[in-house]
């Protein structure tokens, strides 16, 4: 106290130094008592309320963090929309020569080097990338292949006929159609002889066989060794990084390049038909899928065109018809639940039976014994049709079709659009026809199928 | 599973929302059940499950010994039980190849012919880390500067932490151990950093370190028939492709258990930035550095001994620190050259003092600490082709002798030099890249900066630039299917 009335006033007197208690748990502050202790010990929110506040403070800190996340979304979409569309392996869009085609024939161009496309995939992504389903697609071998827009009469055409296309190729063409949603209203269909040959012979190695046997297991039912695709193996390539690396390096690559490559940089030569293409010394790719052969094989002189059909005489059997004895029991089925999948989709099916050189089927006919099947199909086909109201035209048999000649013919199985222009009145007129029901009876003709005896010659002493 | 896979950023991204969605007290047992997940994700790994088990078990149990004994020669049994076990396994693994063909040598020195036996043993995932940590945490509670731990998970959630399972940084219990007792809220703010600390670590691994192995690898992997320019080139580049390898998995590590709640120790320091080898060597795996100098460099007198001892002891720990990176000449002797700079380099501190002082160099204080930062990288790079010789398989005299041939001017081995790297594959835009990326990586860590620490401080905008930036450098530039990390072997 009395030093205390020495100091200035004001000035707070220095207290006794005590220790601080970093613990106050284990430790006791001088001068604390128990009661003030317990009185400072608040009492806590409950069990309730802290269950309740933790559940709030995890939903704000949860979609906080998620709105935040969601900003860096669009790096994401970028990626997978820049792979999706540049897709340099052609695991999403088709390969890349083949995308090449389409996207010529989709603006309306005809295509070059039709000897090195393939075909198939030509057509499936047709399917896939066409935005508009066309209301009559054609399907077939190479003999199909003639088919033009002005021939079917209508501008919405596509030709879906692939080379040395087998009864799998047919189907899946359509099949795939139906799939992306895109069923024509009218399919045409130039039915070749093989598609009733169940055998190997018959299957050309280059048809999709899995596809046909999605078909087969998925439309008709029919029991198969197909396998669902993963497709998540498939959509993962999307997400991946050094998949967008190599699409960045491809797109850079070919941008703004007069001639494109694929992945491993080879040039892709499909490019768009310059000048006339009546005058191309190549077979080119019309935009409505049928081809245009060079124009010297166009305009061969008719005795090179038999000389061709002789040639195809003795080497008949072997597209797609070796051992070709009799009808399949199963490919007869399989024809007629095709036929009727079509028309569950609403599609109008018209078949065409594309005629044969007159010499080739002169010589067939002197060998029945070795062309059992091929004889079978026609009549089978005709009554099949006369029994189910399908519109049949054409014949095998070149002598059906009135005022067919020589000169129609390409080479011995291929006719030309002058000798189809002579039996298929065009798709509208098919159309009619079947509206005032008055569709040629395909049990009207007769195609020929044995050779005709030739009458005697009265002799000198007979008379 | 690797740590630069969108598997990896999967599983993270799901044990992190489940970690903040348990409640507090459970989350460190959660992280121990997905530390062991992430480590049995490996086939070759999962038979190891009961070893690694078994040793937490004995490591934590000597522990528990040591520190409720107050018998000296009890704790010393049970410490040796416990560097025993610790150590005896990581030696079986990595060194039983080494140790068989010593005494096969040894025997046929006395006449006797033995066959090599081989195990065939792969070291497990994290062996390295799981010794480091639990012989710390062991030495540590002898020594008293540790408490025991009594809660056998929480331990063994600390020898297999998953995040620094790969290339560590190696904990020390004391540090860990709070952060592990008690977790953290969830703060929005340290996950953002974290997050972004990941993702430059992704950048470092992934965009440069990755690219710069192209390059390095393809020169190391042809040593013999590659000129001079290219083996010093890829020489000197190897020592930035390793810091960009090593701190960007650290970098990912530290940003993954920040994510976690967990801060763990920085295992770099602007090393490039060291203006001395032993500066370099502090900055540099300082978590590992530090282990050495604490458990052996300390025990073994440190430099508060005599100066002919204090030189010893500098060499021996950068030779077992050779040692401990594989069982290979090489690596021992990157040691022994490292442990020979840095005792040159104590040595010969006082003449080079008063050399200084007439260095005209030395006037210019910004001059003189560059030339002191490239001459440590000079020396580092150097030491390093006996390194990387080793992780490429060449031959490091042949480098050396290599790195003087084929001269034939500047120009022309600059020139030697671009044709190369662009037939490795680093064409285009990618060297600009790489050199403005490693100046930017350099610049924003210049000073020892924590970047989780500096991203949140930065405005919006320069943040999600750079956001939006890595994740491009990352999609166009990165390398993908090469995600190895160089010391994840170690």
């Amino acid at each position: 106290m009395a030093n205390n009335k020495t100091r200035p006033a004001g000035t707070p007197a220095p207290t006794s130094p005590t220790q601080i208690h970093r613990s106050p748990g284990t430790a006791s502050v001088p001068g604390a008592t128990k009661h003030s202790a317990k009185r400072k010990r608040k009492k806590g929110p409950g069990l309730v309320r802290r269950f309740f506040e933790g559940i709030l403070r995890r939903l704000f800190f949860g979609s906080k963090t998620l709105v935040k996340c969601l900003l860096l979304v669009p790096i994401v979409v970028f990626m997978v929309a820049f792979s999706y569309n540049v897709d340099c392996s052609g695991l999403f869009q088709g390969a890349l020569a083949p995308r090449r085609i389409v996207d010529l024939m989709l603006q309306g161009y005809d295509v070059t080097n039709f000897e090195q496309m393939d075909e198939r995939q030509v057509v499936q992504l047709y399917a896939q990338d066409v935005a508009e389903a066309p209301e009559v697609i054609g399907i077939g071998s190479s003999r199909v292949l003639q088919f033009t827009s002005e021939l079917v009469g209508s501008d919405s055409f596509f030709n879906m006929g692939v080379t040395g296309a087998d009864v799998r190729d047919n189907m899946t063409s359509y099949y795939k159609m139906v799939s992306y949603g895109k069923a024509p209203k009218v399919l045409l269909w130039s039915v070749d002889p093989w598609v009733f040959y169940d055998s190997e012979n018959a299957f050309d190695s280059r048809a999709d066989a899995e596809l046909y046997d999605e078909f087969l297991t998925n439309v008709l039912g029919i029991e198969t060794d197909y396998e669902e695709p993963d497709k998540v193996e498939l959509w993962k390539a999307l997400a991946e990084p050094a998949y967008f690396q190599g699409n960045v390096s491809y797109y850079f690559k070919n941008r703004g390049q007069a001639t494109i490559t694929d992945e491993d940089g080879n040039s892709i030569d499909f490019n768009p038909v310059e000048g006339d293409p009546q005058q191309q010394q190549s077979a080119i790719k019309r935009s409505d899928g049928s081809v245009l052969y060079d124009v010297n094989f166009r305009n061969l002189p008719v005795e090179q065109v038999l000389t061709k059909a002789a040639e195809a005489c003795p080497t008949f059997n072997s597209v797609h018809m070796e051992g070709f004895d009799a009808l399949s029991d199963t490919q007869c089925k399989a024809f007629d639940a095709f036929i009727r999948y079509a028309r569950s989709q609403g599609t109008t099916v018209i078949l065409v039976l594309s005629p044969w050189h007159p010499y080739l089927y002169n010589y067939l006919l002197n060998e029945t014994d070795l062309h059992k099947g091929f004889f079978e199909v026609e009549n089978w086909v005709r009554e099949y049709c006369a029994q189910n109201g399908v519109p049949l035209y054409g014949s095998y048999d070149p002598t059906l079709i009135e005022g067919l000649e020589e000169s129609d013919f390409f080479d011995g199985l291929h006719c030309k659009g002058s000798g189809i222009a002579k039996f298929f009145p065009g798709v509208p007129t098919v159309l009619q026809q079947i509206q005032n029901g008055d569709l040629p009876d395909p049990m009207s003709l007769t195609p020929r199928t044995t050779a005709e005896v030739p009458e005697e010659v009265p002799t000198d002493e007979a008379a | 599973m690797s740590i630069t896979t969108l598997l990896f950023l999967g599983f993270f991204a799901a044990v992190a929302v489940l970690n903040y969605a348990l409640p507090r007290v459970a989350r460190p047992y959660f992280l121990l059940i997905a530390s062991y997940a992430f480590f049995c994700y490996s086939p070759e790994n999962r038979a190891l499950v009961p070893v690694l088990l078994g040793a937490t078990v004995v490591t934590w149990a000597c522990g528990l010994a040591i520190g409720s004994s107050k018998n000296k020669a009890v704790r010393v049994l049970f410490l040796l039980a416990a560097i025993f076990t610790a150590l005896g396994i990581l030696l079986f693994y990595k060194y039983w190849d080494l140790f068989d063909l010593g005494i096969v040598n040894l025997a046929g020195l006395f006449g006797q012919r033995l066959e090599p036996y081989s195990f065939n043993l792969v070291a497990p995932l994290g062996l390295s880390y799981f010794t480091f940590a639990s012989l710390s945490y062991s030495i540590d509670v002898f020594k008293r500067r540790c408490k025991v731990e009594p809660n056998l998970l929480h331990y063994a959630m600390f020898v297999s932490f998953f995040p620094t399972l790969i290339t560590g940084p190696i904990e020390r219990y004391p540090h860990l151990r709070p952060q592990i007792e008690k977790s953290r809220r969830f703060s929005y703010s340290r996950c953002a950093g974290g997050a972004f600390r990941m993702a430059w670590g992704y950048v470092k691994k992934m965009v440069l370190a990755d690219n710069l192995a192209l390059y390095v690898s393809f020169v190391y992997g042809d040593f013999s028939q590659m000129s001079g320019p290219n083996l010093l080139a890829a020489s000197l580049l190897f020592a930035l492709q390793l810091y960009m390898d090593f701190s960007g998995c650290c970098d990912i590590a530290l940003g993954a258990a920040r994510i976690l709640g967990y801060d763990l120790i920085e295992n770099f320091n602007s090393p490039f930035e060291s203006t001395s080898f032993g500066e370099f060597w502090r900055r540099w795996h300082t978590s590992m550095t530090g282990w050495f100098r604490d458990y052996i460099y300390f025990p073994l007198g440190g430099s508060r001994c005599g100066k002919a001892r204090h030189l010893l002891n500098l060499m021996i720990i950068f030779i077992v620190s050779g040692l401990w990176h594989g069982a290979d000449w090489r690596y021992l002797m990157w040691g022994f050259v490292c442990g020979a700079i840095s005792v040159l380099s104590v040595a010969t501190r006082k003449p080079r003092e008063v050399l200084a002082r007439y260095n005209p160099i030395c006037r210019s204080e910004l001059l003189h600490r560059w030339v002191q930062r490239v001459i440590v990288y000079l020396l580092f790079a150097g030491s390093m082709v006996f390194f990387a010789s080793a992780l490429y398989n060449a031959d490091p005299y042949a480098v050396y002798a290599g790195i003087t041939r084929g001269w034939t001017g500047l120009e022309a081995g600059w020139k030697d030099v671009t044709s190369l790297l662009v037939s490795c594959g680093l064409d285009g835009r990618l060297p600009v890249m790489l050199t403005c990326g490693t100046l930017i990586v350099l610049g924003v860590e210049s000073g020892g900066r924590n970047v989780a620490k500096w991203i949140r401080k930065q405005n919006f905008v320069l943040r999600w630039t750079l956001y939006y930036a890595m994740g491009a450098a990352i999609l166009f530039f990165a390398v993908f299917g090469q995600s190895a990390f160089i010391y994840q072997n170690y």
